[in-house]
């Protein structure tokens, strides 16, 4: 891909999107509107594949070369999404950060700085390499965020709920990994270490909406105060992901639970994929606010 | 020792006996099962000739949880305190990739299991490709096993076996995990697993309907040469196939089990006594749940969120069904129970 001239316009940053599965190509859409981002590239690894030839389709420069062709171009990408496998996150961390380039990981890979927009917006700019988690962390920490902050809560549980349409083969494989960063992430921005989270795939038709549901454990839990902090994240993450809603939200006897859906909104993927819609969204405004703290760095004017 | 073989019929077709006593009837006592009582069915069924004790949470490795129940014991004690039970019957566990991890499936090898059972909902088998490759690998026999199989067409399953079995899965099997299904349903699925793979086939019944052990036997006739059951039919729901009956039953018709019948039946008074508080029986609701589909393990929790809502059960099984929930999905319950209530988010429960 020498040929592929990734030089963003002036004021916005050149992306590519690595990996054409079913994150990767909603993801290539999003960015496709961005007013900060021009995509230059969509990887795969098989030409053949309906990412690839839908990505061509619409015009994306495509190259099957997988994360070597990111490395073997003339002028290297100011941010690459990883919408890969968690167990190559690191060999693509290791081939993209001498050259510059900002890596968004969309798999559960646990390698770099977590990140969720509404929670810690300001770490996106000083890290290199930042974790989106998982779409059950996306949908989960502003929530458990804003209720530990309220509240001394002594455990909490995540069960995702993805149907099964919207859940493509990296997923599948990565069930391990996914259970372990979103894990991982409640712990780190709730503070409480006794956490468990838990994947259900639906094969429900029509299909069911994307759902997360959380039940927590804390002796001054009431109705009134969770239903409050609720709808205040909920609020903060509808600002990027407009299907955000909450559908039980309620506290008794020292147990709360509180459950929400994301639909997808506008893109080409359907309303129930809210899992795609929620990561990728997350991704893409954190991409969008590194684009606007460098440029404005830069002293560029933004446009 | 008295052979639950009859004479006549000695040397029959050899069947394997299942037994998860110890994991499936946790979800009739809210995964409550202590020490001794883990220790005490053990050894009456190894000493019975049970071939296979299965122990664990109701979901499986990893699977203790505020959403299906949290477990008295950790997996560690569970699986210590079975293994050092048992002499001649194998160790088994369960796992659903998405509730344990690959970190739960090495521990139970460090505990020395010698089967290790992964669930997938029916039409997920690709979500067992990953744990199958690895216990593959680690040389562990390692089965794989479709839940809620009644949600699935023939074709599927036969096609979701085949699948498995490339996977590495040495054995396949369906559970009938709403007790939905009558006996020419299990014929005709049996058969078609049967014809789509050449390892071993394994029927596991629940008794919603009435059916489990005829049902068993429709799976044994068609091809199984696995079967699962529980003393006293200790499992979710109406309880699963009852041990004590189907064997006898399997050796009458022809079938070698290789259990001694009165250590069974001793062992089956053992489980009666120690593990529960009353046997399972087919009780209203667990008619519902098997004519709706829904899986069994809801069963305590639809009854509690039901009442606690003031809504009827039967109507929160029916929806559940229509919402087409698999096994798993227990957080629905809230919502259906407060949707039937009428009462929207942040409703005072």
């Amino acid at each position: 891909m020498t040929d592929n001239d990734n030089r963003a316009a002036p004021g916005r940053l050149s992306v590519a999107v690595l990996g054409a599965g079913l994150i990767g190509i909603d993801l290539m859409t999003k960015i496709i509107r961005s007013h900060r981002l021009d995509l230059g590239l969509v990887a795969g690894r098989d030409e053949a594949t309906s990412g690839l030839r839908q990505a061509a389709r619409l015009g994306v420069p495509v190259a099957a070369g997988g994360i070597q062709s990111l490395v073997d171009v003339e002028r290297p990408f100011d941010v690459v999404f990883d919408a890969t496998s968690a167990s190559s996150h690191a060999e693509h961390v290791e081939k993209l950060s001498p050259l510059g380039t900002m890596l968004v990981d969309l798999t559960p890979s646990r390698g770099g700085q977590m990140i969720f927009p509404t929670v810690n917006r300001a770490d996106i700019s000083a890290h290199r390499d930042l974790s989106m988690v998982s779409c059950g962390g996306q949908a989960a920490v502003p929530i458990l965020h804003a209720i530990t902050a309220a509240h001394e809560i002594d455990y909490i549980e995540v069960v995702t709920t993805a149907a099964t349409l919207s859940i493509g083969r990296g997923t599948r494989m990565n069930l391990d990994e996914y259970v372990d960063t979103t894990q991982e992430a409640v712990r780190r921005f709730t503070g409480v270490t006794d956490v468990k989270a838990i994947l259900n795939i639906s094969p429900a038709r029509p299909p069911a909406t994307f759902r997360v549901a959380m039940s927590l454990l804390g002796k001054d839990l009431t109705t009134d105060s969770l239903r409050s902090l609720v709808m205040g994240a909920a609020a903060q993450v509808r600002s990027f992901a407009r299907g955000f809603e909450v559908k039980a939200c309620s506290a008794n006897d020292g147990k709360g639970f509180v459950a929400v859906e994301v639909t997808s909104s506008g893109d080409r993927i359907p309303r129930y994929a809210g899992n795609l819609d929620i990561i990728n969204s997350a991704a893409l405004l954190v991409a969008e606010t590194y684009a606007a703290d460098r440029l404005s760095m830069a002293g560029v004017v933004n446009s | 020792m008295i052979e639950a073989t009859s004479p006549d019929v000695a040397g029959g077709k050899p069947i394997q006996i299942h037994d998860p006593s110890l994991r499936d009837g946790h979800h009739a006592v809210r995964h409550s099962l202590g020490a001794d009582q883990l220790r005490a069915y053990a050894r009456a069924a190894d000493a019975a000739g049970v071939p296979v004790v299965e122990v664990g949470h109701g979901n499986g490795l990893g699977a203790s949880s505020l959403q299906v129940g949290r477990a008295r014991l950790s997996d560690d004690e569970m699986l210590s305190i079975t293994r050092d039970a048992l002499t001649n019957s194998k160790l088994g566990v369960f796992m659903l990739p998405g509730w344990g991890t690959t970190r739960d499936i090495e521990n139970a090898i460090a505990h020395d299991v010698d089967l290790v059972r992964i669930g997938t909902h029916c039409t997920e088998s690709s979500l067992a490709e990953r744990h199958l490759g690895i216990l593959a690998e680690r040389g562990v026999d390692a089965h794989a096993v479709l839940l809620m199989s009644h949600m699935a067409s023939v074709e599927q399953l036969a096609a979701h076996c085949a699948r498995l079995v490339e996977f590495g899965a040495t054995g396949v099997g369906i559970m009938d995990s709403a007790g939905h299904y009558l006996p020419s349903d299990v014929t005709e699925r049996i058969t078609a697993m049967c014809a789509a793979v050449d390892v071993p086939v394994m029927f596991h019944g629940h008794n919603n309907l009435g059916m489990a052990v005829a049902n068993s036997i429709a799976a044994a006739d068609a091809g199984a040469s696995i079967l699962d059951a529980c003393a006293r039919g200790f499992g979710a729901g109406a309880g699963n196939t009852q041990l004590e009956v189907l064997v006898p039953v399997l050796e009458r018709v022809g079938y070698r089990t290789g259990i001694d019948l009165y250590r069974l039946l001793d062992a089956a008074d053992i489980a009666e006594r120690e593990l529960m508080p009353a046997p399972p029986k087919v009780d209203s609701i667990s008619i519902v749940s098997g004519l709706a589909g829904v899986f069994s393990g809801f069963k305590t929790r639809v009854l509690d969120i039901s009442a606690r809502e003031g809504v009827d059960p039967r109507d929160v099984f029916f929806e559940l069904g229509r919402r087409q929930a698999v096994a798993g999905q227990e957080d629905l319950i809230v919502d259906v129970a407060l949707a039937l209530r009428g009462s929207g988010p942040g409703g005072q429960s």
